[in-house]
């Protein structure tokens, strides 16, 4: 069995599955630019809140400015009560408010510690958790105003005052993706997985449009038609890797580079460390992906599975919610699967600049992983093989 | 043929078929139930944090214990040098790091107000603000504990007076709709219908499929007409509005998530969300003919939609061309119906706009219609024997 033979036989059925190539190439092209699309402003800012001022004082309108002078938050309206204010955020067009009670400058001066009441909208987190820090940030800003301006009047030095209003101040500094933006934190996890899954689809699909039949009609002969049952499965298999490795290469070129470049994400990796990670993370995807399309009894149900797969993939992964907080049983399951190792890495080396060296673990999980679906898949093509070859009884 | 002959032979047809079992009563349990056992603790818990302690004095111990004892966080690990805890974020063995400063003690009562740093890993964002958030209320906690203790020297014991004193304005932060924050009623009940929008529309393309795979030609197409196809999937239909029935009464019912709309407005959302599915389900099959292909488009579609849906990311911070593609997704109009009811309990009248939107993806149907009898023409023009030949799927006969 030649070599050379196989290859064209692989080739001229990868280019010309019409499904496969549209996964793939349509697939990675088109998600690379849809998917990032509603992120594009990169974070929610100036979300409109009402406020409702039941002091009006030079202090509380003080508030209003410093507090309408955020990035976060936008006053949009002004309200007299707190029902007012709850019916126009039910309405959307608020998603929050600021209260500020009566007699707030009387009790400052009496020292009575008076509230500010932070309203937000928490059926969505990031939306509150915008609001909730302008608010703050705005707040704790008029309290170290407030202070200073006591400290002084009992006969602190200003400059002494302004640095000591607090016994301890914190510094907290965002680390890696240190403009807090929703693209450099979703879109270099999720294009892992836009990799990881159009690459199960591929591999799936072309497997099973081939494994698929449950016995051809006619006894197959060694035409160029059923090439796949008579070439022995590890060369097969190995000439098949080869083809989708080499193809899934230059589209994480695409993702990683141009993609990369064109939204501003950071790309702390050097080309071979990153080289070293996509071959073990792509080969195992191949031979996960084979194995899917010798277990289903028909080639569309490769794109479902896979496509079901993807959101508790996601989840799984550990951008979004802690691994620590997820149950041991479901995240042990999850690391079969390689893009779980394969994001988390992909973010320590690319994005967190994380020395190629320290990523042994990683690096290991997806050999390993590798290895053993490429063992596998080459077990159960030969026992399709064998079942299919079987003759007509 | 009669209605319920319709459901007897599609009925048949599901307990044939060991796929179309499980996607309509196996996988949705198995999925809902595992995105509910990934959120189950709710909130965010014990997110390891390290220290580096350069004073390791009464004051810097007091400070890490304050951090600490948020729930949110966790003092995982004591740390000698800044550059081993760097390893340890990078790593994502911890999610931040504090550095106390040397002479904090020291500094603190001589009136210097030091510094304390802390680096959190915001590549996390929505975990890194959970942290931040969390550092800076422990922080300050602590803080006006001590600056309290301060003043009650200066105000003679004086104790209302010495808390004004350090925390001059106070404030409380309300969270509505959701008042503990808990992450799992906010994820789950979005992911979950997201997921089921992928199932319906699949598991519909597969079964407006099935004729195909029982008939060599292209005869089934001839044959069809749009009102025995509707038939035929008005059993799908039940079954999917069934499930959906059973996630909102488990999630809302069972577990005593806070529901505060009106469950009829809920539950007739719920059926024109999955007429809207079946609609797109018929039409992206019409469109190819060929199962794998409007696989294809259903996962082209359906995969970026929970993106889409305005969950995590406000849909009013999206440009216009995603707010344009998130219209055409069923799921951002039952997703804003859902909501809309179990936080909000708005009027029919306030959120009719997202009912005739799902109402108007009915439209799929008649443009499915269209195709077909433009297809089903160009079919009869050719002999019948060739109409055989040119059978787009050569899958033999199931033996």
């Amino acid at each position: 069995m030649h070599w050379k033979t196989l290859l064209n036989y692989e080739l001229r059925s990868i280019f010309s599955n019409i499904p496969l190539l549209v996964t793939v190439f349509g697939g990675v092209f088109i998600y690379s630019f849809l998917y990032p699309l509603p992120y594009i402003n990169q974070t929610p800012t100036k979300q409109n809140i009402a406020i409702i001022n039941l002091d009006n004082s030079p202090i509380s309108r003080k508030i209003e400015r410093m507090v309408n002078a955020t990035p976060q938050v936008n006053i949009s309206e002004q309200q007299f009560t707190i029902d007012q204010a709850k019916a126009s955020l039910i309405k959307g067009d608020i998603s929050g408010f600021l209260l500020i009670p009566e007699n707030f400058y009387k009790n400052l001066l009496l020292k009575k510690s008076p509230h500010l009441v932070f309203a937000g909208n928490a059926a969505y987190f990031l939306v509150y958790g915008t609001i909730i820090e302008g608010l703050v940030r705005s707040a704790s800003t008029v309290v170290a105003e407030v202070k200073v301006s006591k400290m002084v009047m009992s006969g602190e030095n200003i400059a002494l005052a302004a640095s000591q209003y607090t016994p301890i101040s914190l510094n907290l500094k965002p680390t890696f993706n240190p403009s807090l933006g929703y693209i450099n934190y979703i879109v270099p996890a999720v294009f892992v997985l836009i990799l990881h899954q159009t690459l199960l689809i591929a591999a799936g699909l072309l497997t099973a449009g081939q494994f698929e039949q449950k016995r051809p009609q006619q006894r197959p002969t060694k035409s160029n038609k059923h090439y796949w049952l008579f070439f022995p499965a590890w060369q097969i298999l190995l000439v098949r890797s080869v083809i989708m490795l080499s193809m899934y290469l230059l589209l994480s070129c695409y993702y990683f580079g141009f993609s990369f470049e064109y939204y501003g994400i950071s790309k702390n990796a050097n080309m071979v460390a990153l080289l070293r990670l996509t071959v073990p993370f792509l080969l195992s995807v191949i031979f996960l992906g084979i194995i899917i399309g010798l277990l289903i009894p028909r080639k569309e149900l490769a794109t479902l599975i896979v496509l079901l797969l993807s959101l508790p993939l996601v989840f799984c992964a550990g951008f979004i919610w802690p691994t620590t907080n997820i149950p041991s049983v479901i995240n042990s399951v999850a690391q079969l699967f390689p893009s779980t190792p394969a994001i988390n890495g992909f973010l320590r080396l690319n994005q967190m600049g994380d020395s190629f060296d320290n990523l042994i673990n990683i690096r290991q999980h997806l050999w390993l992983l590798a290895v053993c679906y490429g063992l596998l898949s080459i077990h159960l093509m030969a026992i399709k093989q064998k079942k299919l070859l079987k003759p007509h009884v | 043929m009669s209605f319920a002959h319709h459901i007897k032979a599609e009925w048949h047809l599901i307990t044939q078929s060991k796929w179309l079992k499980a996607l309509l009563f196996g996988i949705p349990i198995l999925l809902a139930v595992l995105m509910w056992a990934v959120f189950s603790k709710g909130i965010a818990s014990d997110l390891p944090v390290g220290v580096v302690d350069h004073d390791n004095s009464v004051i810097s111990r007091g400070l890490v214990r304050a951090y600490d004892a948020t729930p949110s966080l966790q003092i995982k690990v004591h740390f000698n040098s800044t550059k081993a805890a760097s390893v340890a974020l990078t790593e994502g063995s911890i999610y931040a790091y504090v550095i106390i400063p040397e002479g904090l003690e020291r500094n603190t009562l001589l009136g210097k107000s030091p510094q304390v740093t802390a680096f959190y890993n915001s590549q996390f964002i929505l975990i890194g603000k959970l942290v931040s958030s969390a550092l800076m209320g422990a922080h300050s906690f602590y803080v006006a504990q001590l600056d309290t203790l301060k003043d009650l020297i200066d105000s003679h014991g004086q104790l209302n007076e010495a808390i004004a004193e350090a925390v001059p304005i106070a404030y409380q932060i309300t969270p509505l709709f959701n008042a503990n924050s808990h992450y799992g009623q906010f994820l789950v009940a979005a992911v979950i219908p997201a997921m089921w929008q992928i199932l319906i529309i699949a598991t519909l393309v597969i079964v407006v499929a099935a004729p195909m795979r029982a008939d060599q030609g292209n005869r089934w197409l001839v044959d069809l007409n749009m009102t025995t196809l509707i038939k035929r999937l008005s059993l799908y239909l039940i079954i999917f509005w069934l499930q959906g029935i059973t996630f909102v009464s488990v999630f809302y019912g069972v577990l005593h998530w806070p529901m505060h709309g009106s469950w009829l407005l809920l539950i007739i959302g719920q059926f024109l969300f999955v007429l809207a599915c079946a609609g797109v389900a018929t039409l992206l099959f019409f469109i190819t003919v060929d199962v794998t292909r409007a696989m294809s488009l259903v996962a082209g579609l359906t995969a970026p939609a929970f993106a889409f849906m305005g969950v995590t990311f406000p849909s009013t911070d999206m440009p216009f061309i995603a707010q344009l593609w998130r219209s055409l997704l069923p799921i951002s109009h039952y997703i804003s119906i859902q909501i809309q009811q179990v936080n909000y309990a708005t009027s029919l009248t306030a959120s009719v706009s997202h009912y005739l939107a799902l109402i108007a993806f009915l439209g799929c149907f008649y443009v499915t219609k269209v195709i077909l009898i433009k297809r089903q023409k160009t079919l009869k023009a050719q002999p019948l024997n060739s109409l055989v030949e040119s059978s787009p799927n050569d899958t033999t006969r199931p033996d």
